[in-house]
């Protein structure tokens, strides 16, 4: 009893009428495909399980990332040692990152704020580059210092770091109260 | 076979139409309001009222219930009159369903600036304002419904089964998603905490744009198409086909708002496979409605109304598409929480239902004030606008939602994130949101060019309030042969009952495990119920509307948790009503937040956030220091908790402000130290309070079992 092509139903609304025209053919098979879709992702995800839940795409993704990472240590681990560097470019880039990152609490100039003043002769905790890197690589998260491991990398650090000692006996105005041990000027 | 002349009630048509266009207008100011904001923060005014947090959701409530809802209720009546050949069973409710819902506008208006919101994406309103909401809905529903089981036509046109699914559904989504108990007359807390408040939240965003936005205006599509085209229906059984999977499915969607959050897998599953179930059904409702206008595109080339109606039936086309793609877990690792949704959502809103109702507008407005349009001129100005301004608008957000959601997940070949300042990958976009806004304003100066043309129209005319039309009684007829669906059509109650069945299966079998099987929510026993100043931080936030641009769920990605730390447990949130997850990240995630910074970092951030990140786009809240929490409030807010099953010991009410005194003396002292001075029972100190305990009950747990 299918209706012909373009042949109107005997009734109308307000003036409106209706062809009973075939369902176009591709979208009944669009139904029909997003359905078994639906069936197969179903299936596959908590069936048969072959693919896996988002905890262990997670830990895939991570395995995936930490061995990325050693490999790339370990290509690098020869070319970065730990000491300062009066390289002008280090200094800069040092500044740069120094700016980004550092300036909303010990200043613009490294006089201390909310943090405390890195360029005078006091420390809380140590006055060697290798000090500065331990705190600013994991943070002194008790005095509020966050750890920057994630967010820089160790080039980065190193570089910060250079810069940090090279504001030493800067004098900036608006110097915070020394806080920690008087050390000698190393 | 008696005739008789009837008249419609045209003028109710006219307030809905007037109400809509004014509401319109507020509403898009809003929005080109807060868009201004997200490049110059100042455009908050320095005003708590105007803040982007208090009137995001004042933009989101305008459009979608007064500017939307009243054009719903404009077509509606206009269509469903003609349609059963029948008045509007009562003028009187008629009258209320008008100046109720207008009153809700109005109390919304004024509610949601002053911050008192429930939080829930569309769903802000307070309690009475949400029992409002449901008696006029009702009054609308019943109305409806006498008005069709006093008909004058033995069949149901397709546009009238639109209508009761958008009734029927709406008023489910609206009561269930509205459980909250009252703690005093503007303040409630949901009833449903965590995991299983996202759920049930999402189950009625999801469905408020497919029950509110889409449905009803599918129903006036199928009226005003073919009439503005003088052309036939393409196809009655593709009609019958895609409403009933276009109803059955649509409920089912929700979750794909939740995809790689703390929700159970299996319930992120059902939320990808029905959206893509849905692409046909969805297409159904486009293709009728193209092919409805073969013969004619001759005429779509001049007529305004036509040239909207292509664009609006085109827009539902591609927002029906890229949804389901959206929910597909590749695509949505991306673009969940960027710009891209905001743009998603406006090719529907532009798009669909706006242009359907500027062409509804053109359409009904000379009609029932009997005459020609003022200008013909200026409404094609208006499409030309309208189209423009959407394209600016929705190309600019693609632009930044994709651009900003690949630099939160880019690593440096050290294994560290690319951008790990996450407001470097705002500043980015910056430019973006300028066009952004640009496009908001084009569309909106198009829509006051409609305002003028309709008041013009209107003073040229009269409007026929009460206008005549000769129609023929009812008969009884004998319906044998007829298919079972046509039998249906002229039985509106059942008709009903199965649209209330479809419509509940997905949402019941959805639920019912989230609540009742334990194992969907694994507890983490160092996970504890907030204390008293943290409760009264959290309404802070609540008030404040932080959950605008906040996130409180960071995603098992390796992006995410070396940039915020652990992901999200659902065992972190059981104490949590209501959820405060989020949908946008125009700031960072705030879930690990606690402890990361000192107490003073988040004191002169609020204050001036450009002191601690130099270029942020964050409002300062500098009243936070100056306005008191309510401590009477503490025992009552204590009590609905413990009755909503958080365990605070019994009488823990009577004591719980002497803790919070404690608490914030500890913040005061700490605040002391780096030379700030607050009031102990400011709204600052106690959002401080909750900001750092967020996230952190989980960190306890590890280092306790180390």
């Amino acid at each position: 009893m299918a209706k012909k092509h373009d042949e109107l139903l005997d009734h109308e609304y307000d003036g409106i009428k209706e062809y009973d025209n075939d369902l176009p053919p591709w979208w009944i098979y669009l139904f029909y495909l997003t359905i078994v879709f639906g069936v197969i992702y179903l299936l596959n995800y908590h069936v048969f399980k072959t693919a896996p839940s988002q905890d262990e795409e997670y830990r895939i993704e991570m395995a995936r990332a930490e061995k990325a990472k050693a490999e790339h240590e370990a290509a690098e681990a020869n070319s970065l040692v730990v000491a300062f560097s009066s390289d002008n470019e280090d200094l800069e880039a040092g500044k740069t990152v120094f700016d980004a990152n550092c300036l909303a609490c010990h200043g613009a100039n490294g006089e201390g704020g909310v943090g405390p003043n890195l360029t005078d002769e006091y420390y809380l905790h140590g006055n060697k580059i290798e000090d500065y890197v331990k705190v600013i690589t994991y943070g002194v998260p008790e005095k509020g210092m966050i750890p920057w491991e994630k967010s820089l990398s160790k080039k980065q650090i190193l570089q910060v770091s250079s810069y940090i000692q090279s504001l030493y006996g800067s004098k900036p105005a608006n110097a915070k109260e020394p806080q920690g041990e008087l050390m000698a000027a190393n | 076979m008696g005739q008789i002349t009837i008249h419609y009630d045209n003028k109710i048509v006219r307030n809905f139409a007037w109400a809509s266009v004014i509401w319109g207008i507020v509403g898009m100011l809003v929005g080109v309001l807060i868009a201004l904001q997200l490049f110059w923060p100042e455009a908050n005014l320095n005003n708590q009222y105007t803040s982007f947090g208090r009137i995001r959701p004042l933009h989101t409530n305008a459009v979608i219930f007064a500017f939307v809802g009243n054009a719903i209720f404009m077509g509606v009546y206009y269509s469903l009159q003609r349609l059963l050949k029948a008045r509007m069973w009562s003028d009187t409710l008629s009258q209320i369903n008008f100046w109720g819902w207008q009153l809700i506008i109005v109390a919304a208006a004024l509610t949601l600036p002053l911050g008192i919101t429930t939080s829930k994406e569309y769903a802000e309103l307070e309690w009475p304002i949400d029992i409002a909401i449901a008696l006029m809905w009702v009054v609308f529903g019943v109305n409806m419904i006498m008005t069709i089981i006093n008909r004058r036509e033995k069949h149901m046109y397709v546009a009238i089964w639109f209508y009761l699914a958008t009734f029927i559904t709406v008023a489910v989504l609206h009561i269930v998603n509205s459980f909250e108990l009252p703690i005093g007359f503007l303040k409630s807390y949901s009833y449903y905490a965590g995991v299983q408040d996202a759920l049930v939240q999402w189950w009625y965003g999801h469905n408020a744009v497919a029950f509110f936005l889409t449905t009803p205006y599918l129903g006036l599509m199928y009226y005003f198409m073919p009439k503005a085209a003088n052309r036939p229906v393409y196809s009655y059984r593709l009609s019958i086909i895609h409403f009933w999977s276009l109803i059955f499915i649509y409920i089912w969607a929700g979750p794909h708002h939740l995809l790689y959050s703390s929700l159970p897998d299996w319930a992120q599953s059902l939320g990808v496979v029905f959206s893509i179930m849905l692409i046909a059904p969805s297409w159904g409702g486009m293709i009728n409605g193209l092919l409805t206008l073969r013969g004619v595109w001759d005429k779509v080339r001049e007529d305004p109304i036509l040239k909207m109606m292509v664009v609006a039936v085109t827009g539902y086309g591609m927002a029906t598409f890229e949804g389901p793609m959206h929910s597909l877990k590749t695509v949505n690792a991306l673009s969940h929480f960027t710009d891209w949704i905001p743009a998603h959502v406006h090719v529907g809103t532009l798009g669909w239902n706006g242009m359907l109702t500027f062409a509804i507008m053109y359409f009904i407005i000379p009609r029932i004030f009997n005459t020609k349009l003022y200008s013909t001129k200026l409404a094609n100005l208006h499409f030309w606008m309208s189209t423009i301004g959407m394209i600016f608008w929705v190309v600019a957000m693609y632009w930044a939602g994709i651009a900003q959601g690949l630099m939160w997940k880019q690593f440096t070949p050290e294994g560290n994130l690319q951008y790990p300042n996450f407001l470097e990958t705002v500043i980015n976009i910056i430019p973006m949101y300028m066009i952004r806004a640009l496009g908001g304003t084009i569309y909106l100066v198009g829509a006051i060019i409609m305002a003028y043309n309709l008041f013009k129209t209107a003073a040229q005319g009269k409007l026929v309030a009460n206008e005549p039309a000769v129609v023929t009684e009812l008969e009884h007829s004998n319906e044998a042969g007829h298919s079972w669906h046509r039998k249906l059509e002229s039985r509106p109650l059942a008709f009903t009952l199965w649209v209330t069945i479809a419509i509940l299966i997905g949402g019941v079998v959805e639920f019912m495990p989230a609540f009742l099987i334990k194992s969907n929510v694994p507890t983490i026993a160092s996970v504890k119920p907030y204390t008293p100043l943290e409760l009264h931080g959290r309404d802070v936030y609540i008030k404040e509307g932080c959950v605008s641009c906040h996130s409180q769920m960071v995603r098992p990605f390796r992006s995410e948790t070396e940039r915020y730390g652990e992901y999200s447990k659902s065992g972190e949130f059981v104490y949590d009503h209501p959820f405060l997850w989020g949908s946008k990240r125009t700031g960072p995630d705030l879930h690990r937040l606690g402890g990361k910074y000192p107490d003073s970092w988040h004191y002169n951030h609020m204050v001036e956030p450009t002191s601690m990140s130099p270029g942020s786009i964050m409002p300062k809240y500098p009243w936070l220091g100056e306005q008191d929490i309510d401590v009477s409030l503490t025992p009552k807010m204590i009590n609905a908790m413990r009755t909503l099953g958080v365990p605070y010991e019994k009488g823990y009410e009577d004591k719980a402000n002497a803790d919070l005194e404690k608490q914030a003396a500890t913040v005061v002292a700490n605040l002391k130290k780096d030379g700030i001075t607050v009031g102990d029972k400011s709204e600052m100190v106690a959002l401080i309070a909750y900001l750092q305990r967020l996230g952190t009950d989980i960190k306890q747990n590890t280092t306790a079992s180390k």
